[in-house]
């Protein structure tokens, strides 16, 4: 139930709401693309101001969707974990069960 | 005998039999379409499980407590009443599947409203289907249920018909564009049966079956598109 604990943390109306979900979606799924990806492709990737980037990635790597890993040379990427991925597979289903039933 | 003839015989417990498997297909896409829209807190699902909560409760009404009154001899009053909520509950069945189409066209982004079968909106709907049940109750026909319904389903199927032109690759809105046809002609048949041809079993039989494979339509489409997809 990953998406309905990100809408009870959120502020705003209901429409806000939807495009901060889209939003997150876009970033795991960028992410999921490229298995691992740097801080500042998934920021270009994104379309996100640097500052609005660091909130989503902070509140993405508290909830446990994604991490950052860092490799000897100290380059660091982000990856998704388990829940990352499921919360993409539910975005997945629930678009699809919206525009197969017309809804 | 022929299969008329043991389909006559066996008629109430035929019916407890259908009200069954419809009310158990009802209570499975209620329950997958409730998680979904926790989930997703999208109005068109919830308007859709509304639809298949009422109708579950409509055919249980309908098809067990009616038979089971009917083999324990209870007084034709406590029949009519059943006939009356069977109706009602239908009724907002109809109204709330015609909604889950029409929401967007209606409902402005900033609508908040809490509770999806409580509210100013969905008022309407129940006024309507007191108002429908209680002329059919005084005029002892389902007239009213019919107009109201063949109308519900005229419009649902061309909704659903512009929706599967629209996405023409999206497979399920061909089948469930088909569903709303054939409930639009199951009401006909209905309607045609009660007032031309007083029930008649062969008829009666022919759209227990529609009705079946309708339901089983969208059991298909919730069991398809409720399945968290493979990676």
């Amino acid at each position: 139930m990953e998406l309905l604990n990100l809408q009870v943390s959120q502020k705003g109306n209901m429409a806000k709401k939807r495009e901060r979900l889209d939003v997150i979606k876009d970033i795991l799924r960028v992410i999921r693309e490229h298995r691992a990806i740097k801080p500042t492709r998934l920021l270009y990737a994104s379309n996100l101001s640097p500052q609005m980037f660091k909130e989503y990635v902070d509140e993405l790597m508290t909830k446990d969707f994604i991490m950052i890993n860092e490799d000897k040379k100290g380059k660091k990427t982000f990856s998704l974990k388990q829940k990352g991925h499921n919360f993409l597979d539910e975005y997945k289903m629930i678009e699809n069960f919206i525009s197969n039933f017309g809804l | 005998m022929d299969f008329l003839g043991w389909i006559t015989q066996n008629k109430e417990i035929l019916k407890i039999l259908f009200g069954l498997i419809i009310t158990l297909i009802c209570i499975f896409i209620v329950l997958r379409t409730n998680r979904l829209f926790k989930i997703s807190k999208h109005k068109g699902i919830r308007y859709f499980r509304n639809a298949f909560f009422f109708y579950g409760i409509a055919f249980f009404i309908k098809y067990i407590i009616e038979s089971i009154t009917f083999i324990l001899e209870s007084s034709s009053i406590s029949l009519l009443i059943i006939s009356a909520l069977f109706e009602f509950f239908l009724i907002m069945g109809g109204f709330f599947l015609l909604y889950s189409l029409l929401w967007k066209k209606i409902e402005t982004k900033n609508e908040k409203y809490t509770s999806s079968l409580m509210n100013p909106k969905i008022s309407v709907f129940y006024m309507m289907a007191i108002i429908i049940s209680v002329l059919d109750l005084i005029n002892l026909s389902h007239f009213y249920m019919f107009l109201s319904q063949i109308t519900v389903f005229a419009i649902a199927s061309l909704i659903s018909f512009v929706n599967y032109f629209n996405h023409p690759e999206k497979k399920f809105l061909k089948l469930y564009f088909a569903a709303m046809v054939l409930s639009f002609i199951t009401w006909i048949l209905n309607a045609f049966s009660a007032f031309y041809f007083g029930w008649d079993q062969g008829i009666m039989i022919n759209i227990y079956v529609i009705n079946t494979i309708i339901f089983l339509v969208f059991l298909y489409g919730v069991v398809k598109f409720t399945s968290l997809p493979k990676r």
